[in-house]
């Protein structure tokens, strides 16, 4: 057996739990885990044996879900102006139907930024140290404490209040 | 002056003994600070206790089968149980086999494979199939099957074989094709080679300990032929 393959399937628990805080549900969690696996194993070869394979494999994770946040984003936008009929109504109503569904938690973690998202969910939700966090992103480590700071107060208030 | 930052930095544990210190003292004489470390801490216990059994359920199968079917070179076991007898006759071959070999040492002439320099090395057809078949271009009826192609650890390469008498998994050394292990052959009497290379699943198991990155592709087992199973 490949030391790749046994080493990502031990790490998958973890991943789908980064997923689930940064997807809406658990379904679009595990579909988001998929992309990144099929991604994975497609670029392993960019992967150095001897350097960390679950923050490699954290960073594929959230790249694959801000590409799919960006191709919603675009799915909506082409929509919208060209079909204003049922399309958009039936959309529409779907989306309401999920956030009835969700979670008081999922709900408040959506309300957020995706830029204070996924730090909630590397820091708060992964145990990941400041400096891990700010590496994983390509983001100075200041940048991480403010978007940490004010995303978690968000979320507090948020969470409080319901 | 504590600023939220700060006290975040300490529900984090992210702060050295000194800095810790100070927010101690300070919480400890402010009252509001320390229900806004309070919130924080409610928060990350309803984020554990959401997000947190995720990572306790089961896998789901169609996530655990990308990484396991892509451990598997070799097609999939046969579907179907083995009857009890064919494991029987497995293990008959394998007695079989056995004496084979050990007449093979007192003649070395004719098996498939000899004793040199304590040893064990592939000779005559199995030697000559080793060399030179490729598993993507086998001729039909061959005697000798060849498997997977691939680099051992250890650099030298290695190649899967199965034949009626014998499977098994050899390495090219300076002195030809050093036979790893053996295991009982497919084919049997039967002569039955239609799932070429699907071996004997210790082989498999042998070859995948073995193996280094992934078996040879047809292009990369051609290239390794046409420079003599040179050692990487």
């Amino acid at each position: 057996m490949q030391a790749f393959e046994r080493e990502l399937l031990t790490l998958l628990p973890r991943l789908r739990r980064f997923a689930r805080a940064l997807a809406r549900d658990g379904a679009d969690a595990d579909d988001l885990v998929q992309a990144a696996l099929e991604r994975a194993l497609k670029a392993r070869d960019q992967w150095a044996p001897g350097t960390r394979l679950d923050a490699w494999m954290m960073r594929i994770v959230r790249n694959c879900w801000i590409d799919e946040m960006r191709s919603r984003a675009r799915r909506a936008r082409t929509f919208v102006p060209e079909e204003e009929g049922e399309m958009v109504g039936s959309e529409a109503h779907h989306e309401v139907e999920i956030r009835a569904e969700m979670h008081a938690v999922d709900k408040a973690m959506n309300s957020l930024s995706p830029d204070q998202r996924e730090v909630i969910a590397l820091v708060l939700v992964e145990g990941l140290a400041y400096r891990e966090a700010a590496d994983l992103l390509d983001i100075p480590i200041g940048t991480l404490t403010s978007r940490l700071t004010r995303g978690r107060q968000a979320l507090a208030q948020m969470l409080e209040a319901a | 002056m504590i600023d939220d930052d700060l006290l975040m930095a300490y529900a984090d544990g992210e702060l050295d003994e000194l800095a810790r210190a100070r927010v101690e003292r300070a919480i400890g004489e402010d009252d509001s600070l320390r229900a806004r470390l309070e919130q924080q801490q409610r928060l990350r216990a309803t984020l554990a206790a959401h997000y947190g059994p995720t990572a306790e359920e089961e896998v789901p199968e169609r996530l655990r089968s990308m990484l396991e079917t892509n451990i598997v070179h070799f097609p999939p076991p046969r579907p179907r149980p083995r009857p009890i007898w064919q494991g029987v006759a497995a293990l008959a071959a394998s007695l079989v086999l056995g004496l084979a070999l050990g007449r093979t040492l007192l003649a070395p002439a004719g098996g498939p494979v000899a004793i040199e320099h304590g040893t064990m090395v592939a000779q005559g057809p199995l030697a000559d199939a080793l060399d030179l078949q490729l598993a993507s271009a086998q001729p039909a009826g061959a005697p000798v099957r060849i498997g997977i192609s691939f680099a051992a650890s250890d650099g030298r390469l290695c190649r899967t074989f199965d034949s009626a008498a014998l499977s098994g998994l050899a390495c090219r050394g300076e002195a030809g094709w050093q036979v790893m292990m053996t295991a009982a052959g497919a084919g049997g009497p039967r002569g039955d080679y239609r799932q070429a290379g699907s071996g004997s699943p210790l082989v498999a198991q042998a070859a995948q300990e073995l193996m280094a990155g992934e078996a040879l592709d047809a292009d990369g087992e051609r290239r390794a032929r046409d420079a003599g199973w040179r050692r990487r």
